[in-house]
């Protein structure tokens, strides 16, 4: 019981890790929530709370910009379009008929620890890392006043290929997406319509 | 009441939870130096102790989904307790890249598959905004890369779940396993 006022101690006097533990604890569940639960409409908005507590991670790391970016493009604007393409593939007949991860889940597992494994032991044997923590981080204002002259000096020419980037996916989504009829489709259509123009011939005939 | 695998994944979580405290105070590098082994690695050892506890009480047959969660969480806080800030905020993107890597091998249901690879796309911003706030303050080069992704992954969703939804259209079904229009 003793360790409480200690753990108390130690989180008045590091607020940031503090903080970026709580914040670390709420996001892996999530996550894993995201990849694992069973109703997949669920998933979908359990991603908010993941793209929220990263929101949280960037304000920690002081890019107050990016964090509401993160909110506005992430947590609201992507998961809805999930959630809109999931509401209309009717997971409500895929749910029953399958389970949430497939047999596969062995190599996936190994796959993921191996990943993990690679990147923690080569961050954790890295020394030397070009670290500048004698610089205070920015304000919000001067955070957000050299983001945009960046983006028009520097970065001018991606922001412009971004700009295209946009258009041609939003074209290419619609075209995608466009309920367009197959040809053999098409070809039932033009024979369903002969059928009901003769038989509704038929149908004068018999009333004459 | 609970189950036999909630119990198990209590007991599981119990002995986790003791493996980090122990760590955390010093124990187990203390252990560690009494048996002649490097004390500087101890985090490594008890990372490794968690990990063999959560496949024993796994092949015993415990709640998979709370043994992940829980042996994830505690591996997390004995990796990172005493390491640089920088390097607690990559091993969570890290973490959440293998989580993410995880979902896209194995989830069945396409959109799925799309919602994992967007964590992946957050476990790399992560990262850029680190190095941002950690090596480049002045210039935000970090930041900037990771609001071109942001764009980039704005249009990938959006092509992505086009595609899905033409897939769903044609072969009124989203799962990955029928998908085998390319074999022969």
């Amino acid at each position: 019981m003793e360790g409480f006022p200690q753990l108390t101690t130690w989180a008045q006097a590091n607020v940031e890790q503090a903080v970026f533990y709580l914040l670390a604890v709420i996001a892996i569940p999530l996550a894993y929530g995201v990849v694992c639960d069973r109703n997949i409409i669920r998933s979908g908005f359990l991603l908010i709370g993941v793209f929220s507590t990263i929101a949280g991670l960037f304000i920690l790391l002081s890019a107050q910009f990016l964090a509401l970016a993160q909110i506005m493009i992430y947590g609201v604007g992507i998961t809805l379009v999930v959630v809109i393409a999931l509401m209309l593939t009717n997971p409500k007949a895929e749910k029953e008929s399958m389970p949430a991860l497939s047999i596969h889940k062995g190599p996936a597992i190994f796959v993921a620890c191996f990943l993990f494994m690679c990147v923690y032991l080569a961050l954790r044997s890295a020394e030397n890392w070009p670290v500048k923590t004698d610089v205070a981080a920015l304000s919000a204002a001067e955070n957000l006043s050299r983001i945009g002259q960046s983006l028009l000096t520097n970065y001018s020419f991606h922001f412009e290929f971004a700009s295209i980037l946009l258009l041609a996916a939003l074209i290419g989504a619609v075209m995608l997406a466009k309920a367009e009829p197959a040809v053999h489709d098409l070809n039932e259509l033009s024979a369903n319509e002969d059928k009901l123009k003769s038989s509704e011939r038929a149908d004068d005939v018999v009333k004459v | 009441m609970l189950s036999k695998s909630n119990l198990q994944s209590l007991l599981f979580l119990a002995v986790a939870v003791g493996i980090t405290l122990l760590f955390l105070t010093g124990q187990v590098g203390g252990v560690l130096s009494g048996a002649g082994l490097p004390a500087y690695k101890a985090d490594l050892f008890a990372f490794l102790a968690i990990v063999s506890v959560a496949v024993v009480s796994l092949a015993f047959g415990g709640n998979k989904t709370m043994i992940m969660i829980g042996g994830t969480v505690t591996a997390f806080i004995v990796l990172t307790a005493f390491q640089d800030s920088m390097v607690r905020y990559m091993t969570l993107g890290a973490i959440f890249f293998a989580i993410g890597a995880y979902g896209m091998v194995a989830s069945r249901n396409a959109v799925r598959m799309l919602m994992s690879i967007e964590l992946m796309i957050n476990a790399a911003n992560i990262n850029f905004v680190t190095f941002s706030r950690a090596v480049d303050p002045e210039h935000l080069g970090g930041q900037l890369f990771a609001i071109f992704v942001l764009t980039v992954a704005a249009a990938e969703a959006a092509v992505g779940l086009a595609i899905v939804l033409a897939i769903y259209r044609n072969m009124a079904t989203v799962d990955m396993e029928k998908f085998n229009l390319l074999k022969w």
